[in-house]
């Protein structure tokens, strides 16, 4: 009889709180899905269009998500807190391309003939990551510190 | 997940993708080989085989449902490319389902994916949801099973799978017209921690991480944005006399300025307290937390965009790292693209002074970091002919240890492709170079690259 009346109970709150998180909703209509016109080739820069105008959805002017060298480097804020806006234009295997998890091979060999493309660890990495480690390890930890590891182990036990 | 589950609830979704309005499907085959000789192990040719496949069906039966799948298989032809002596091997990056609502940017997703909603960059399988409400506000949040992998000494991989047992975060974010954004956001990985084993790990693979970002950009000429992290989970205490490490797991702020058109500066700053930064990690020797080690840098980036086919950019960044001392690096690349960018070209140089960092193994007491690298690399399309070339050197000062005697290292890879259909490309490449491991490489690689279906957004 008491688990009955705790699940009564959870059920009407749980059914309130959906009540009040739908009436919280914003009932502005979603940003587009697709880019309605198709882009050039190379990196875009959205501002050269949309002059002064603030894209719907994040809010933000279309300028911020400018593809210039700072953008490519260090675009995870953006990211995270506008994937909609992302995902207009980028479907998700283009993020795969560098942010795999487990991957098969180092982003440098998949997009080696596309060199426009900053793919990191070009080179050779397995040099230079002894010297990159030591300078900063936070670097290497976003991909390696708990994903594709196989490789680290066979020294790094 | 056990493999015949994850067998039949692949074969579900793929076979879901039968239902869509809209069906995309594309893929790279690759086939790589090369010959290694290194001194001490036996000659070896591998010849690797590589199929990367990923499927995007929408419109499965509502306007609003969709499928996404991408994975890859590896063989090995003929020696064995991983340490373990296996030749094959495979991997679903992401498996979801997702449901996009009209109304409110919200949507739904469920299988396996990877969420950034919150502190953290994660694989997991699970569910994550995301809404715009009233008032500027919006929300995300996901939950499920972390993504493992079976990478860490078996002795303690149960202590990790014990642990790491449940992930879950959310963010609640504000947005005050076009100039404000603030979010608030929690990390927990796991509900265990070491200390509450049966038998305590040395290791704790926990974490339980409250965020903090913030974004201003009042102009379009102005962009400032970053966050805080903070370590929330319990320790053990530290021992009388010991430094109780930092609750801070990470500062990291940018300001970016537009000057006209042409001109932009950005100025970056980032803190990272490994003690609370590295928790949860599987490779605990490489990520050590108990160095209890700190990381600080800071730096800037100037471009120059001289006309709308040339750009110039020079950067700096100064790094501390507590334990080995400071760093800086600088540099410069230029990119020029012509004929309506079917040729670009690219020149970079960078620098990395390291004098002042702290010996770190008395064995070899003086490793200098320091180096240089320069980098060329153009691509020429014609119709359907692509070709490049990609250059890299790198310069190390006398006496590196990590270099076998060495002091320049180098590879240049060249490739020449062939857009055969609109929706297939064949290239080829071969790479030459020379470093600590093979005085002489020579590497080849034959890809294809294919798409099919209606689907209008690519990976592009």
């Amino acid at each position: 009889m008491a688990r009955k009346t705790i699940l009564q109970v959870l059920g009407i709150v749980l059914g309130l709180g959906m009540l009040v998180a739908c009436g919280l909703v914003s009932p502005e209509a979603s940003f587009t899905a697709t880019h309605p016109e198709g882009l050039g080739a190379g990196k875009p820069v959205c501002s050269e269009c949309h002059t002064n105008d603030v894209a719907k959805g994040a809010m933000k002017p279309y300028a911020s998500f400018d593809h210039t060298p700072t953008f490519v480097q260090d675009h995870r804020f953006q990211a995270n807190q506008d994937v909609n806006t992302c995902a207009t234009c980028h479907a998700q295997s283009f993020c795969v391309d560098c942010h795999g998890g487990k991957v098969p091979m180092k982003p440098a060999i998949k997009l080696s003939d596309s060199p426009e493309r900053m793919a990191p660890h070009r080179g050779d990495f397995l040099t230079l990551h002894k010297i990159e480690g030591k300078l900063d390890p936070s670097s290497c930890y976003t991909c390696h510190g708990r994903a594709n590891n196989d490789k680290c182990r066979a020294c790094h036990r | 997940m056990k493999r015949h589950t994850y067998v039949a609830l692949l074969a579900t979704l793929m076979s879901a993708s039968a239902w869509g309005q809209e069906v995309s499907l594309y893929g790279t085959t690759m086939a790589q080989m090369w010959k290694q000789e290194t001194p001490g192990f036996d000659k070896a040719t591998y010849t690797p085989a590589t199929q990367y496949l990923g499927i995007d069906a929408t419109k499965l039966g509502s306007d609003n449902l969709s499928l996404h799948l991408f994975g890859w298989g590896q063989a090995d032809l003929s020696d064995a490319t991983s340490f373990d002596g296996s030749k094959s091997r495979g991997y679903l990056n992401y498996g979801y389902l997702q449901y996009r609502f009209n109304q409110a940017n919200a949507e739904i997703k469920a299988g396996r994916m990877t969420v950034n909603q919150s502190t953290g960059f994660e694989q997991v399988d699970g569910i994550s949801v995301r809404t715009d409400l009233r008032g500027g506000f919006t929300l995300a949040a996901f939950g499920g099973k972390p993504v493992l992998y079976r990478t860490v000494n078996p002795v303690t991989q149960s202590d990790y799978d014990f642990q790491r047992d449940l992930i879950f975060g959310a963010r609640l974010g504000w947005r005050s017209g076009r100039a404000v954004e603030f979010g608030l956001s929690y990390l927990q990985d796991g509900t265990k921690a070491a200390k509450d084993l049966t038998f305590p790990s040395a290791t704790d693979y926990t974490r339980k991480q409250m965020g903090a970002d913030i974004t201003i950009t009042p102009t379009s000429s102005f962009d400032f944005r970053g966050r805080t992290v903070l370590d929330m989970a319990s320790h053990p205490a530290v021992a009388v006399g010991a430094t109780e490490p930092s609750k801070i797991a990470e500062h990291d702020y940018t300001a970016t300025v537009k000057l006209g058109s042409q001109w932009s500066v950005s100025g970056n700053y980032a803190e990272r307290n490994f003690f609370a930064y590295f928790a949860g990690t599987n490779l605990p020797s490489l990520f050590r937390q108990d160095e209890k080690d700190m990381f600080k840098g800071w730096g800037g980036k100037v471009t120059w965009n001289t006309t709308a086919s040339f750009q110039m950019t020079a950067d700096y960044r100064h790094m501390h790292r507590e334990s080995f001392g400071d760093a800086n690096r600088a540099g410069g690349d230029l990119r020029w693209d012509f004929n309506e960018k079917s040729v670009l070209l690219g020149v970079g140089a960078h620098w990395v002074n390291a004098v002042d960092t702290k010996f770190v193994d008395p064995a070899a007491p003086y490793r200098s970091l320091s180096h240089r690298e320069a980098r060329v690399w153009t691509l020429v399309t014609r119709g359907r002919l692509s070709a490049s070339l990609d250059g890299i050197v790198q310069r190390y000062e006398t006496g590196n240890p990590y270099l076998a005697g060495m002091k320049t290292l180098y590879e240049g890879v060249g490739s020449l492709g062939f857009q055969a259909t609109p929706s297939m490309k064949v290239s080829g490449d071969i790479s030459y170079g020379s470093n600590p491991v093979a005085k002489h490489e020579t590497r080849g690689l034959l890809k294809a690259e294919y798409r099919f279906g209606t689907a209008k957004k690519g990976g592009k």
